[in-house]
């Protein structure tokens, strides 16, 4: 034992001061690198993990969006198309409706113009037949007060019945 | 004599002292370590101020070695509860001997002292790796044992760790079973007698450790030189690289067998022959690497 201190110079100041050095270099690599970077490290790969997953919640999302866009998207265009149909529909009966209505009214005014024309022609034929009279009451009375010629009353009766044909 | 005006370089077994403070030496494998230190809290320092989530190139490479080193000390300990634990430690280790290593063998070992002893001058280089000296590599160690032994307590009890070495409990079972078992008479003593030597086996994790990496940095800087001596030019290259590789892989090895040791320390008796086994085949396996 003596010899392996003696050849080999064994101290124990030195062996401590070794120590030492040693403590300080564990000391400082796992409080100033050893711990920070593995907290940094977990952490980081905690959040690429939780990116990961959210990268993939969020596809799924968009995949369900897109499913429930496309099936708004066919409902709101089979609506529409639905109410272009009605829309089309009541058009047409409404323009049926029109039609009738037009004709209906047509008809009647049709029908009215006949019955005003008759109405008409027939005062103006009654006038006439009044006037005939008065001018026939008149034309006898001037005959019958002057005197006239038989010549004459035929030529007056011809002229006033020439008058009304 | 004629040689006296010629400076001797010799490689002594134990580190040189190059100053004194008071009656304390400071040797050169001291002031390696030293430097060693100082290299480390510069490091760190600069890891620090630039750590951040998006890592720097610095950053990012001590990242892929510490993953790496996470994964090897996995593989050793098979237990992530136990690796998380000792990882500081076997990674301190691995830092402060793979930087002594390499320090040792940088071409700074020119600048020295000359002394004039009995013997004529001789050269005293400013630069010895700290692991060249007994000194650390026996503190190490302790460090080692000591820490591996402190584990065990902490992690199976002071009851169960002082059974390993002093078997009270077999003892003890000579009276609880000895109706049931008779044989227990004569296990039991012996049971007791494993204990004791697994006493002497800390002992020798001491001295092995030691010796193991002091030895194998010795004797690379005793091939340096040697090569050195025969030719200074171009030879003693390839043993440049032969010396970074083994200061590599001694740091690894004594690294893994303090990770090996707590991993024992951590097992239960029952476990234990388990872990045994797995201590001799990574000390194999090492041994095979350093000296293939």
């Amino acid at each position: 034992m003596e010899s392996i201190v003696s050849s080999f110079h064994l101290d124990i100041k030195i062996l401590i001061a070794q120590l030492i050095n040693f403590a300080v270099v564990i000391f400082v690599l796992y409080r100033f690198a050893i711990k920070p970077l593995g907290k940094l490290m977990s952490e980081r790969s905690a959040n690429i993990e939780k990116g990961l997953a959210d990268a993939k919640v969020n596809a799924e999302t968009l995949l369900k969006t897109q499913a429930e866009y496309d099936k708004a998207l066919a409902e709101a265009r089979k609506e529409a198309s639905d109410i272009f149909a009605k829309a089309k529909k009541d058009a047409e009966m409404k323009k049926n409706e029109m039609l009738e209505d037009a004709k209906k009214e047509v008809s009647k005014i049709m029908a009215q113009g006949t019955a005003t024309l008759e109405e008409e022609k027939k005062k103006m034929l009654d006038d006439a037949k009044k006037e005939l009279a008065s001018l026939v009451t008149s034309a006898t009375e001037k005959v019958l007060t002057k005197g006239i010629s038989e010549k004459i009353d035929a030529a007056l009766i011809e002229t006033s019945v020439a008058h009304f044909k | 004599m004629e040689n006296n005006t010629e400076v001797k370089h010799e490689v002594t077994l134990y580190a040189e002292p190059i100053a004194h403070v008071g009656n304390f030496q400071i040797t050169n494998a001291l002031l390696t370590s030293w430097i060693t230190v100082a290299i480390i809290i510069l490091f760190v320092a600069l890891l620090k101020t630039k750590l951040r989530n998006v890592p720097g190139k610095l950053q990012n490479g001590f990242e892929i070695i510490l993953e790496g080193a996470y994964s090897l000390a996995d593989q050793v300990t098979g237990d992530r509860k136990i690796t998380t634990r000792v990882f500081p430690l076997a990674f301190s280790i691995f830092t402060f001997v793979l930087i002594n290593n390499w320090l040792g063998i940088l071409p700074f070992g020119s600048f020295g002292l000359l002394e004039k002893g009995a013997e004529g001058t001789s050269f005293i280089p400013f630069l010895r790796s700290g692991t060249a000296d007994v000194n650390t590599t026996i503190a190490l160690a302790l460090c080692a044992v000591i820490g591996s032994n402190l584990f065990g307590i902490v992690s199976i009890g002071a009851w169960k760790m002082f059974n390993k070495y002093v078997n009270l409990k077999a003892l003890g079972s000579i009276f609880t079973k000895v109706r049931k078992e008779p044989m227990i008479l004569l296990t039991a003593p012996i049971m007791f007698f494993v204990g004791m030597l697994e006493l002497v086996g800390e002992a020798a994790k001491v001295a092995s450790l030691s010796f193991r990496l002091f030895g194998n940095v010795f004797a690379g800087e005793v091939l340096l030189g040697a090569m050195a001596a025969i030719f200074a030019y171009v030879l003693p290259v390839p043993f440049l690289f032969l010396e970074v590789f083994v200061g590599l892989i001694q740091a690894l090895i004594f690294s893994i067998l303090v990770l090996v040791y707590f991993t024992i320390a951590a097992q239960d008796h029952e476990e234990h022959d388990h872990a045994e086994t797995l201590e001799k085949e990574v000390e194999f396996e090492m041994e095979e690497v350093a000296h293939a």
